[in-house]
């Protein structure tokens, strides 16, 4: 190393020195995804750029009387086989029958509860539910076919935003009390990355896969919002640190570069932690926690990378372009 | 030393206490993890109310939803289905019964006064003042320490109530529930503000009487009575199979999770994950004690948790191996490995801290839920990374050498071959005082 003071035992990465590299790739990692979600913007309908499920547009619940007990492994089967007849995500809920209230036909032990998308008048969805039914149970008996609202309503999801917007405010703030605004804008900037690269993932695989964003997806965004700040403050905290032993020694450049290289070992084995249990989510875990799950393996990743090659930069290239007007002036 | 030694018989007692907890208190789980009950209301007409609105119904589920859910998190569900029916699912509760008394009663509530019959008898008469003038009503006490039922009406009701009391002044005013007379204060004086008391007379309400008062003015701050047409229980939302496998596969990654701490920081490793496992007992005692309902999007605030108390855990052992590295000696180390930490620590989980406080007020009912726990678990998590960490840490290790640096994962040679040791000088002195 030609520098003659290294605090650093191992330089793995160089931030400083291939920055537009870096920033490339980062465009390049955003690119399909913002293009998933303009095509989705203008192809779905009531320009919503992700696919939604019931969750925000409400549908139908159609309610099955059957006269058998239901196991855990028959309430998967019936999802699959329900998925194999085309009909997409459906919400499935055993209701235990109440015999006081089943007053025409108390042979009926328990209810089969499938929520859905909107039906409406197609009768051949109907029965196509009931045939898939019919497989297994003995004269499945429709109850009814109800419609119900979004419990996640446009209100629930602008109040969401509003709340949304004023954390980033508070951390803002907080991180410009703290650090700078220039650290506090990175932070942000890199928060705006990982949320817009999994979103655009999402538009991307509800597109080609019909995938769907429940109530959950806002809870995931969550999560990986709250990993992203974690992990550019830690690098964050390392160059405050760094620059009140070594500004007058060294460079902000080879600063930011020693920074990131101190911390790079906890980064990657911090995410490596999250990713062994989302891991075994995805493949051990249920059905219906599946894309849930995705989109954090999805968020903390990208998390990881951005706290490492685009916050990191953002802060080396706005400090390089200060001195740069010092000097100039 | 002697510090060290109590607060690990406090660390101790508080993992007992937790037990205690986890034992005794019921687990509650939501709706779409556990199921519960299901009920559906029907909306009833009032001489007042004609017809149910939209606008009724809306305020009809406010009212229930403001009932049920007391820590503001989706603990139960209320929908709209229909024009005039609310389905509400509560979680836990399979006993209908049960289900019942926790949605309260749904009848209304209304204010009557006292007037003379036509053979001097004395009758109650309609004031246009019911349930749905009424914002709140809780338990209290006054300056003598009798239990009290305090009064809180909204706006609507706080005018009406002014003028009803200004015309009333040393006369009764009753209130009827569901048709029956529940009490008949006196009023004193004119009350303005929309704030009442209602005691019990010279010996006072029982402890009893005066919770049923609350509960009943509760309920009554209804807009339209409704009554009960359904009832049933239900399976949780997510699927039981689908819950079963996500609670194999939780499991599996923890437990990896665990293992890979040892494997990359063996003694230190190990130490943190007897901590981690602590910090859960503790988290999972909070929750129950509180009582937390626990959603999916609340687990996935708890696991994000735990993953900041790894985290934490992370940052200090790879900052004492730097330490270490730099040839610093052991108690040195582990002390800056906490210390230098601490800073990134405290200003990451600040951010998360302000962040779940803001979606917690503002936020809608799943996103209060991750908020809660999430806010909850960092807090411990702080308490549990480092207090307890450090504790057993310095209880090991006590001030001696390092004699087997493969303890820490490193390599006889690699202690004091990394970079100057011009960095901690500024604060050594510190470091070296055994506190």
């Amino acid at each position: 190393m030609a520098t003659s003071i290294n605090i650093t035992s191992r330089h793995l990465i160089d931030i400083v020195k291939y920055r537009v590299v870096w920033l490339c790739i980062t465009a390049m990692l955003l690119l399909p995804g913002t293009i998933g979600l303009i095509w989705a913007a203008i192809h779905n309908e009531h320009h919503i750029p992700l696919k939604v499920g019931i969750d925000y547009t409400g549908g139908t619940i159609l309610q099955y009387g059957v006269k058998e007990d239901i196991s855990n492994t028959a309430l998967g089967t019936i999802r699959t086989n329900l998925e194999k007849a085309g009909l997409e995500n459906p919400n499935i809920q055993i209701i235990h029958a109440n015999a006081e209230n089943q007053k025409e036909n108390k042979d009926i032990k328990n209810i089969i509860s499938i929520r859905t998308k909107f039906i409406g008048q197609e009768t051949s969805t109907v029965n196509k539910i009931t045939e898939v039914l019919s497989q297994d149970y003995q004269n499945p008996d429709l109850i009814s076919v109800s419609s119900v609202g979004p419990t996640l309503g446009k209100e629930l999801f602008k109040n969401s935003l509003i709340a949304l917007t004023l954390a980033f405010l508070g951390i803002t703030i907080y991180l410009t009390v703290r650090f700078k605004f220039d650290y506090a804008l990175a932070a942000i900037l890199g928060i705006a990355h990982d949320v817009l690269f999994v979103t655009g993932a999402f538009a991307l695989l509800g597109i080609f896969y019909n995938v769907q964003v429940d109530g959950l997806f806002i809870t995931a965004i969550l999560t990986v919002v709250g990993f992203s700040v974690h992990d550019t403050i830690v690098v964050f905290d390392r160059v405050r640190e760094n620059l009140r032993y070594y500004s007058k020694k060294m460079s902000f450049g080879e600063i930011m570069n020693a920074s990131v290289n101190q911390t790079l070992a906890r980064s990657l084995n911090t995410s490596l932690t999250i990713l062994i249990t989302l891991l075994a989510l995805y493949f051990f875990g249920g059905v219906t926690t599946k894309d849930f799950v995705l989109a954090m393996i999805l968020g903390i990743t990208i998390g990881t990378w951005s706290s490492i090659f685009f916050c990191s930069v953002l802060v080396e290239f706005w400090e390089d372009k200060k001195k740069k007007a010092v000097s100039a002036a | 030393m002697k510090n060290k030694i109590i607060l690990f018989w406090a660390i101790v007692l508080i993992v007992i206490a937790s037990i205690v907890t986890i034992c005794v208190k019921p687990t509650k789980l939501g709706l779409d993890l556990v199921g519960g009950s299901r009920l559906v209301l029907e909306a009833e007409t009032t001489k007042d109310i004609a017809t149910i609105t939209p606008d009724v119904m809306s305020r009809l589920q406010f009212a229930i939803e403001n009932r049920v859910n007391k820590l503001g998190v989706a603990e139960t569900v209320v929908q709209q289905v229909g024009d005039k029916r609310l389905l509400i699912e509560i979680p836990n509760v399979t006993d209908l019964k049960e289900a019942k008394a926790f949605l309260g009663e749904t009848a209304q509530l209304v204010f009557k006064k006292e007037a003379v019959g036509k053979d001097g008898e004395q009758v109650w008469e309609d004031v246009g003042l019911t349930g749905q003038d009424l914002a709140k009503s809780t338990l209290s006490t006054d300056q003598t320490g009798q239990w009290v039922v305090s009064l809180e009406f909204n706006a609507a009701g706080s005018k009406k109530f002014a003028d009803l009391t200004k015309a009333l002044v040393g006369k009764q005013m009753a209130i009827f529930f569901d048709g029956e007379l529940q009490s008949a204060p006196v009023i004193r004086e004119p009350i303005y503000g929309g704030k009442a008391q209602i005691s019990g007379g010279d010996s006072g309400f029982e402890y009893a009487e005066a919770e049923r008062m609350v509960n009943l003015l509760n309920a009554g701050a209804l807009p339209v009575p409704a009554k009960i047409v359904e009832e049933n229980t239900v399976g949780p939302t997510l699927g039981a199979d689908s819950i079963a496998k996500s609670k194999f596969a939780g499991a599996v990654g923890l437990g990896f999770v665990m293992l890979f701490m040892v494997l990359v920081y063996r003694l230190p490793g190990l130490i943190a994950d007897i901590a981690l496992i602590i910090y859960s007992l503790m988290l999972f005692a909070l929750f129950k004690a509180i009582p937390v309902t626990l959603t999916l999007a609340g687990i996935a605030g708890f696991i994000l948790s735990i993953g900041m108390a790894v985290d934490a855990n992370i940052l200090i052992f790879e900052r004492m191996k730097e330490e270490l590295r730099a040839g610093r000696n052991l108690f040195t180390a582990i002390n800056s490995g906490f210390d230098r930490a601490f800073t990134s620590i405290f200003d990451s989980n600040m951010t998360t801290i302000i962040t779940s406080v803001i979606l917690y007020m503002l936020g809608s009912s799943i996103v209060k839920g991750f908020a809660l726990t999430l806010a909850i678990g960092v807090v411990v998590s702080m308490f549990s990374a480092i207090t307890i960490t450090k504790n057993f840490m310095h209880l090991i290790f006590g001030t001696g050498e390092l004699k087997y640096p493969a303890l820490f994962g490193l390599k006889a040679s690699e202690i004091g071959k990394a970079y100057e040791a011009t960095e901690t000088k500024r604060e050594n002195a510190r470091f070296g005082i055994l506190d």
